[in-house]
């Protein structure tokens, strides 16, 4: 067991460490990224230009480039961005990370409850027309692009209706700090959450209700309705405790790829400026210190998950053990 | 049935774009004209139009007409939305329908051959779908068409220009191969050790034609039952790409582009961003009711994984 | 100044910006909110080159000299700041005798010493600022330090006599522009101990009415008033109305509209074109347009085909239709189409137009009529350039790829095979300078740094400014012609001692460059502001934009 996760905790960093290389290269090699004269500024002369190439160390050898900036972002800390002079790229992800956390977590309570209440309900009344519609409406909620559904749900509220009592609440687009105001930080975050939510409740109740319906005809669950549990308590208690394994190892890996910037065009569209934003911006500036601090922080996050995640099958699950 | 109807009729429609543009609305949907001006009964109306405010700040296009000239009424470059929103869906579709059979056909590839021969091989691909699969998919698009929209590609002696739709269905198909490629692999290595296997193992069948008799079709049911709802999430992708201008290249259009068009037009002209999203909501529910009704049929188990 | 098109424009026209009722003397009150998109990096204002900084460190630090920071025109030369009078030159230009104003005092309470003023002029150096070269390196000593800044000592260049409070500054040739160089924000004067080095987050202490107390790149700045100050000049550097600004950053335009007209924020700037008519509606009396130095090209690579053919230059000239160009910038309220490489207002502008219908050459109109397609069709035939390919490189921003999509169609119309390639607009500006890309159409804009024809015609299409192989090269068109690179220096030296002779010759050197065509001037944009209605009054200049030391709230 132990070996097993020691191999994990290797390919996890062997992971880290691909992708950094690879986002190393490929902005480096993208023409027109060279950002000597960026930072040097309009007109400079050669001679600047030169001095800051060197200052930079844009004149070493992509390796020694490749470690300095390894050091400046996990140990020292105080790497700075190319696009914007002297800004430091640590505390510019420390600043949007709260951001997409409240983001993810808002739509991740109304995504599970929802889904729940949705999934339980369609495969207690399975192959009913109550069951049909709400396995509909999932559908068309994992149909809808979600950058659309935002650009409508501002529409309707910042402009249509935002003059009406419906919507006269809604703040303009932007993050409110819970710290600044508990209430306004909900009433700017409440629209971006349904608008995030709406994909995976779709996802995750249509699939609840396939495995709840599956688990229905176990013989465990057939024993304890033999027994006399009434058909709802077996259900929930029974059914939605064992479909949960697979329930849970979802969510992890989806929450930690919009806290990792999944959630990149809901916050685009609701001007939230959150890690996904971050990272969009940082690489429509081609700043390769910000891309790579900001893809490196999700990284992080998905390859955890999906350890945690395979190390949760492996201790529940051993045939996944023998799969492998 | 309906889905499959509703999607043949977008196909039709896409198809027709030429035809409406040319010989009903008279428009050319890819050339700007805002200078211009239009005849609706009669009447001479300037293609955008000034707004009446005593400071005579704001322009806008023409509304919707709902009739042949600018049904959807004109986009900020003066362009017919209807026209475009036609011409749009076909390279919408084309690019969703191609990018999901090449990724199929890749990962298929990768999955058989790293579930089949398994060792080194399985695990050098193995790692590199890690590495891929670590980066949350729309991120991982994006930077891949940045870096490409910015130069296009050189690849040898090709050059793919970056408004060649190639683009976007290289980086669609390449970035959904994790997801696929795992499902095939798990498929294939369930199969490998499959008592018809082992049997024709022991035989001493050889491996290639274990490969393609046994392996190959047993897998191809998974691939079709995954078919749509790929198709489904190239769609989604493409159009969030081009929504990020770093997909379809103007003066082209997908629907992605025109919502983006719309995106500085949504105070005044909603129209503009609400059609094409409608019609991606339609498509892409059709192929999810396709692929479940596929998956029913197959008994394949749903599994994906999406952000927002 | 590289000109973001929407993004940052600066403003001034004297009768639709001043809303002063009379010049009330400074009475202090109030919190005055704004609101931008983002903040632009560091604050070191001897580096930073973005409008958002310069406009708010106006109000934070001065030099020698500076503009003016009341309502006038766009083509005020520099005035006395810190120097109580603008010295007469001496030994024919190349000496200048500085006095500074007694009693001056740092935001730290440190007077302000003639030391003080050398060593800004060494740091300038030592900190690698973008203009060293091209604006100081003049100074005796300069190109010394260019080479090594960290020895910079400018000695025999800048020599400062704390006992008398002067500076004199010796150059190593005339330059008619040199007080309006030493007024622009890298010639700040900052205290002689300011470490040599950028910034950053940080910002250095300054002379005036308000400094910077805290400052996050991503979220806010605040400016509080600076004890020391006491009003020296009510033009060069007026004490401020508001007690203390407070500046948010990261929200989209939109939403500043939306927090303005609700009263949320008390300014900002760059309505976006969606929302004008709705302001122009709703909130007239609330809306600032102002008009400032700045140009919207499409430069021309005069060494690659084909528009290498001045006739195919020519042509394209004739055929762009700038109605339309007009229309992208939101309307004939905001935008100006333009002829010239020389803005509206500028200094040496004198209205000609060559390529619109009805103008000849020896006789240009005043202002752009129409297209001229039949001209232009007739220039291509015989350049012999028709059925070429033509790439447009432009920023991948709205408004740019927009206006990039319709000179296609025109270059289609006159029979090349057109195509545009969006570059994100960071990289864009960098891209197409270099020579080594090849480019042929580059879109891009540029504002002056101060007031003066040379700040576009010389910057732009100079020998000296053109690279090869460099991602510095301001001269995008790779243009070089001597008999127009002499004219203009005769202007920059006869403007020495004759700025009116001086004007006339920029003017007349304007037009030999449109003649040989090395771009397409499309137009001129004017900025939208909106202002919320606890605004009393407000001042905006051509070079700052507003002037938020002057903004009166309630």
């Amino acid at each position: 067991m132990l070996l097993v996760l020691l191999k994990r905790l290797g390919q996890t960093v062997f992971v880290l460490f691909g992708i950094s290389v690879m986002v190393f290269l490929v902005f480096l090699a993208t023409p027109g990224t060279d950002p000597t004269s960026r930072i040097a500024g309009k007109n400079a002369s050669p001679q600047t230009i030169e001095r800051v190439r060197h200052e930079y160390g844009f004149d070493r050898p992509l390796p020694v480039q490749y470690a300095t900036m390894m050091k400046k972002l996990f140990i020292t800390q105080d790497l700075a961005s190319y696009a914007n002079r002297g800004e430091l790229v640590v505390p510019e992800l420390a600043k949007a990370a709260p951001i997409t956390l409240s983001l993810a977590a808002g739509a991740a309570v109304i995504w599970v409850s929802v889904s729940i209440c949705m999934g339980t309900v369609a495969a207690a009344f399975r192959n009913t027309w109550i069951d049909r519609t709400l396995m509909m409406i999932g559908l068309v909620g994992l149909s809808i692009p979600v950058f659309w559904l935002g650009q409508v749900a501002n529409l309707i509220t910042q402009a249509r209706f935002h003059d009406t009592w419906l919507f006269s609440w809604v703040p303009g687009p932007g993050y409110i700090p819970f710290s600044e105001s508990p209430l306004g930080w909900f009433r700017a975050l409440v629209i971006p959450w349904c608008t995030l939510a709406v994909l995976f409740i779709g996802l995750y109740a249509r699939i609840l209700r396939a495995d709840l319906v599956s688990v229905m005809d176990e013989d465990f669950m057939r024993t304890a309705r033999a027994k006399g549990l009434s058909p709802l308590r077996v259900l929930l208690v029974h059914g939605l405790r064992t479909s949960m394994i697979s329930f849970i190892s979802m969510f992890g890996m989806d929450f930690a790829q919009l806290i990792g910037g999944g959630a990149l065009l809901t916050e685009v569209v609701f001007g939230l400026g959150g890690v996904g934003r971050l990272t969009y911006q940082a690489m429509g500036a081609l700043d390769l210190p910000l891309i790579m601090a900001s893809v490196m922080y999700s990284a992080v996050f998905v390859v955890l998950a999906n350890a945690l995640v395979d190390v949760i099958y492996l201790v529940l699950d051993p045939r996944v053990r023998d799969g492998r | 049935m309906a889905s499959l109807a509703l999607l043949a009729c977008m196909a039709t429609a896409s198809l027709c774009a030429p035809f409406y543009a040319r010989d009903i609305a008279h428009t050319d949907p890819f050339r700007s004209n805002v200078a211009g001006s239009f005849t609706l009964d009669g009447q001479q109306i300037d293609i955008m139009q000034p707004d009446d405010n005593p400071l005579h700040l704001g322009l806008s296009p023409v509304g919707p007409t709902w009739r042949a000239p600018f049904f959807l009424g004109a986009d900020s470059q003066g362009r017919d939305v209807a026209a475009r929103l036609l011409y749009g869906g076909r390279n919408s579709l084309l690019i969703a329908f191609f990018a999901a059979a090449l990724c199929m056909i890749l990962s298929a590839t990768v999955g058989i051959f790293a579930g089949f021969f398994g060792g080194v091989l399985d695990m050098v691909l193995s790692r590199i779908m890690d590495i891929m699969w670590a980066v949350p998919v729309y991120l991982f698009a994006i930077s891949l068409s940045i870096v490409t929209i910015a130069q296009g590609l050189k690849i040898g002696p090709f050059t793919i220009a970056s408004d060649n739709l190639l683009l976007p269905i290289f980086i669609i198909a390449l970035v959904y191969i994790p997801y696929a490629a795992r499902v095939v692999r798990g498929r294939v290595m369930t199969l490998r050790n499959a008592e018809f296997v082992l049997a024709a193992r022991s035989l001493g069948v050889p491996r290639f034609r274990i490969l393609m008799v046994d392996i190959l079709p047993n897998v191809t049911g998974s691939l079709v039952a995954l078919a749509p709802l790929l198709t489904a999430l190239a769609l989604l992708t493409e159009s969030a790409l081009s929504f990020l201008s770093i997909g379809v290249q103007a003066p082209a259009a997908s629907w992605g582009t025109i919502i983006q068009d719309g995106e500085g037009l949504i105070y005044t002209r909603p129209m503009v961003a609400m059609a094409p999203g409608l019609a991606i909501v339609l498509v892409v529910l059709a192929l999810n009711v396709l692929g479940d009704t596929l998956r029913d049929a197959l008994d394949v188990r749903d599994s994906r994984r999406e952000n927002g | 100044m590289q000109q973001g098109r929407i993004l940052f424009l600066t403003g001034l026209l004297a009768a639709t910006c001043a809303h002063a009722d009379t010049p009330a003397p400074p009475s202090p009150g109030g919190v005055l909110r704004l609101a931008g998109t983002t903040s632009a990096g560091t604050l070191d204002p001897q580096i930073s080159y973005m409008h958002v900084t310069y406009q708010v460190e106006a109000i934070v630090y001065d030099g020698l000299t500076t503009f003016p920071k009341t309502p006038g025109p766009a083509d005020r030369h520099a005035i006395p700041d810190l120097a109580d009078a603008i010295p007469t030159p001496q030994d024919n230009g190349l000496t200048y005798r500085f006095h500074l104003r007694p009693g001056i005092r740092f935001s730290n309470g440190h007077p302000v010493t003639a030391e003080d003023v050398a060593a800004s002029m060494r740091r300038l150096f030592r900190v690698n600022s973008p203009t060293a070269g091209p604006y100081y390196s003049h100074i005796v000593g300069g190109d010394a330090c260019l080479r090594d800044p960290e020895h910079c000592t400018l000695a025999g260049g800048v020599i400062a006599d704390n006992a008398t409070g002067t500076v004199t500054f010796h150059l190593t040739h005339p330059d008619s522009e040199f007080m309006d160089r030493l007024a622009f924000q890298h010639a700040s004067i900052l205290p002689a101990d300011t470490p040599a080095h950028d910034m950053g987050n940080t910002a250095p202490i300054g002379t005036g009415p308000y400094r910077i107390v805290s400052y996050e790149p991503t979220s806010s700045m605040v400016l509080e008033r600076n004890p020391y100050f006491q009003q020296w000049d009510a033009e060069a550097q007026p004490a401020g109305y508001p007690d203390s600004i407070h500046y948010t950053f990261g929200l989209d335009p939109e939403s500043e509209v939306t927090a303005v007209e609700n009263g949320q924020f008390d300014w900002m700037e760059g309505v976006p074109l969606d929302r004008q008519a709705e302001v122009g509606r709703r909130f007239a009396p609330q809306v600032r347009i102002t008009d400032s130095l700045n140009v919207f090209y499409a430069a021309l690579n005069v060494n690659e085909p084909p528009f290498n053919n001045l006739l195919a230059r020519q042509a394209l000239n004739y055929a762009v239709n700038r109605k339309a160009i007009v229309i992208y910038g939101g309307g004939p309220t905001v935008s100006v189409p333009a002829c010239q490489m020389l803005p509206q207002g500028s200094p040496g502008f004198e209205p000609s137009c060559l390529y619109t219908k009805g103008a000849t050459f020896e006789h240009p109109a005043q202002q752009w009529q129409a297209p001229d397609l039949e001209k232009a069709r007739d220039l291509i035939r015989r350049s012999g350039t028709a059925g070429q390919h033509v790439t447009i490189i432009a920023p991948s921003a709205a408004g740019h790829s927009a206006v990039a999509t319709d000179l296609r169609d025109t270059l289609t119309d006159l029979g090349y095979i057109a195509s545009v390639r969006t570059i994100s607009p960071v990289a864009e500006f960098a891209y197409i300078q270099n020579s080594d890309n090849k480019i042929q159409i580059g879109l891009t804009g540029w504002s002056a740094d101060y007031p003066a024809a040379s700040s576009f015609l010389q910057t732009l299409f100079s020998c000296a400014t053109f690279v090869p192989h460099s991602d510095n090269s301001v001269n995008i068109s790779q243009f070089c012609n001597h008999d127009i690179d002499a004219l203009m220096q005769r202007a920059a030296t006869v403007a020495v001692t004759d700025r009116a002779a001086g004007d006339t010759l920029w003017a007349e050197v304007s037009r030999r460059l449109m003649e040989q065509a090395p771009a397409v001037p499309l137009d001129q944009a004017r900025s939208v502001s909106l202002l919320s209605n606890r605004v009393k009054s407000d001042v905006a200049t051509a070079i700052y934009g507003a002037v938020f030391s002057q903004f009166r709230v309630r």
